[in-house]
């Protein structure tokens, strides 16, 4: 027997109000990583975005159309290894017009060398570049709809009219988490003899692969000082900057969602600290007979804390186990596949798993303090006296 | 023998001049005024008196939970009125065995846990700890109960376990708060043999609070109280 040990045991006391208790501080948990977790897979695009990758579109905004001669003078520029370019298609399929996924037109020749974080059977590349109907397809996407290599699939777009055919040539993985597994990308020649002269050769941007990652602001500039004279100016931008600014416009919700999951952690604290509380002041003669064989102020203290504690450590551990199946499996799943371009790997890190069992542990010890406090106050003799 | 104190023989627990003031909303209550009284060793004495009289404030001054407002309690030669509370706590600890009218037992420990519990204030390993927990509980009679929880035990049980819990530490002095209070008469009767072996034959100097005179009756030396201040 120990002193912590008798905490954990005197936690269990009134099984069904710690049980609850544990289940509050659980679902807390819970409810924090999964907000957390939306704000990190958020920002994942940003923070895990190629370093070596600059984007380059319309300087007013990136639905304006670049001409599609841009590409050579980018790839002219020294300090750049490759470049390739997409368009979007804004492609439904409509059997599923309740489904979204990316559809963009892409050069087949170069996408993947330049986004070589989509691995693509060199088999089912080969087929996708030799078919101008072709269409490699992301995993997520791929699983959800059902869609096999062979199946011949029809869209429609919202921005280009006609009925669009493509067979699904391939299916890529993604090697990198900022990457969104369920796009689908199809020949921009293709797109391309589809348009009518006014929208013939033009892109939506342009993406560079170049050779030093510490010199991508530099060329972003450079890039942009070449098209300064031109009708059509540009923006480039790291990969990194190019997709902060895509998902800035919801800035101000992820700071709401993040103030949020604080906020349930606080009620959490509130919760248990009323436990305590109420644990404390019915054990109130108990605390008085221990005093009176011997045991301090600090002794009782370390069983009020310790008492939270253990709920504290059952909460956290509970939350997070119910946290895996609810936010990673369920959750995490159908955000991959339905709002890929949002959350393209939603999981759960191992920073923010931590952080809520800390939170969870700290504030139990916080939520404890004026309990704790309070019976080392008692007078032995008055605690001896008071019946709760 | 009846009285209050001896001259001759040094006791094991000596009050002296022993006053006790209370401020309740501005106004002085005076629970014990004056008061002498000595403790031999060995002995069970019982303190008697109506309610108000100041026999539970008494005994918690001896037992070191509450100072006196004037006098001195000198335990085996030691002031302990001017003892801080830390070193109050530690004394009690060492000297003192307590046993209340209900038990205050831990629930969440069993028998032998609840006997070892004051021994954890001590450097004792854990298996000493249990070896001497089970030589209280073979005292008062409940070796065949030493795993049961509280809430399986009789009243009498638990008032033993609680007893065992008082003498784990080999204390020179018990206090008894109503021990018997709460206890059906054959119970009662039990718990008081009890006391009567460890004053006779353990040497345990015993000072128990009672209303029942039937139970006071079993005590060798009886004080009474009234008013605070002590009448026989």
């Amino acid at each position: 027997m120990t002193f912590l040990g008798l905490s954990a045991r005197n936690a269990m006391r009134n099984r069904f109000r710690t049980t609850l208790t544990v289940f509050g501080v659980a679902i807390a948990v819970l409810a924090f990583i999964m907000l957390r977790t939306v704000v990190w897979a958020y920002n994942i695009g940003v923070e895990s975005a190629a370093p070596d990758r600059i984007v380059t579109r319309h300087k007013v905004t990136f639905v304006m159309w670049l001409p599609k001669r841009y590409i050579d003078t980018v790839r002219q520029e020294p300090g750049v290894k490759m470049a390739t370019w997409a368009s979007w298609f804004g492609g439904k399929d409509p059997k599923h017009e309740q489904e979204f996924f990316s559809t963009l037109a892409v050069d087949a020749e170069t996408y993947f060398d330049v986004y070589n974080d989509c691995a693509v059977k060199p088999a089912e590349l080969a087929a996708f570049k030799e078919n101008r109907r072709g269409a490699i397809v992301g995993d997520a996407i791929a699983k959800k709809m059902n869609w096999k290599v062979g199946d011949r699939i029809a869209l429609k777009s919202q921005i280009f009219p006609g009925d669009w055919e493509f067979a699904i040539s391939g299916i890529y993985t993604a090697t990198r988490k900022s990457v969104d597994r369920s796009t689908f990308l199809f020949h921009w020649n293709y797109l391309n003899e589809g348009m009518p002269s006014s929208t013939k050769d033009k892109i939506g941007w342009i993406v560079t692969k170049v050779s030093d990652p510490a010199r991508t602001a530099d060329m972003s500039l450079a890039i942009d000082r070449k098209f300064d004279d031109r009708d059509t100016q540009t923006l480039s931008q790291s990969e990194g900057a190019f997709n902060a600014g895509f998902l800035g416009m919801f800035t101000a919700v992820l700071k709401a969602i993040d103030i949020v999951s604080i906020i349930i952690m606080l009620i959490m604290m509130l919760i248990l600290g009323n436990t305590i509380a109420m644990g404390a002041r019915e054990r109130t003669q108990e605390y008085g007979a221990l005093r009176a064989i011997g045991f301090l102020p600090r002794h009782l203290a370390v069983f009020v804390l310790g008492e939270s504690f253990t709920i504290g450590v059952l909460g956290g551990i509970v939350g997070l186990a119910l946290s895996y199946p609810i936010v990673q499996l369920g959750m995490g799943r159908f955000l991959e596949e339905n709002m890929g371009s949002f959350f393209p790997y939603f999981r759960i890190s191992g920073g923010n798993a931590l952080l809520a069992v800390a939170l969870a542990v700290g504030m139990s010890l916080v939520a404890a303090g004026i309990p704790a406090w309070s019976v080392t106050r008692l007078r032995v003799v008055d605690a001896l006296r008071r019946v709760a | 023998m009846n009285q209050a104190y001896r001259a001759d023989v040094r006791p094991m627990v000596r009050v002296r001049g022993l006053s006790k003031i209370y401020e309740r909303g501005g106004e002085q209550l005076k629970v014990l005024s004056g008061l002498d009284l000595d403790l031999a060793e060995g002995t069970f004495e019982a303190l008697m008196g109506p309610s108000g009289s100041g026999k539970s404030t008494l005994l918690n001054i001896i037992a070191g939970l509450d100072r006196p407002s004037a006098g001195s309690v000198e335990v085996k030669g030691e002031d302990i009125s001017h003892l801080s509370e830390g070193a109050l706590a530690a004394w009690r600890s060492r000297t003192l065995g307590f046993i209340f009218q209900s038990y205050n037992l831990m629930p969440v420990l069993t028998a032998l846990e609840n006997v070892e519990l004051p021994l954890l204030l001590t450097s004792l390993g854990g298996a000493e700890r249990r070896k001497r927990a089970e030589t209280a509980l073979r005292i008062v009679g409940l070796e065949q109960r030493m795993g049961h929880y509280p809430r399986q035990l009789s009243g009498g049980q638990e008032q033993r376990v609680a007893i065992a819990r008082a003498i784990v530490n080999d204390p020179a002095i018990i206090v008894a708060d109503e021990p018997t209070g709460d206890l059906d008469r054959q119970s009662a009767d039990d718990i008081l043999t009890l006391l009567e072996k460890l004053a006779s034959e353990m040497n345990k100097t015993i000072l128990m609070v009672t209303h029942d005179p039937v139970a006071a009756e079993r005590a060798k030396v009886r004080h009474r109280l009234d008013k605070g201040a002590l009448i026989t």
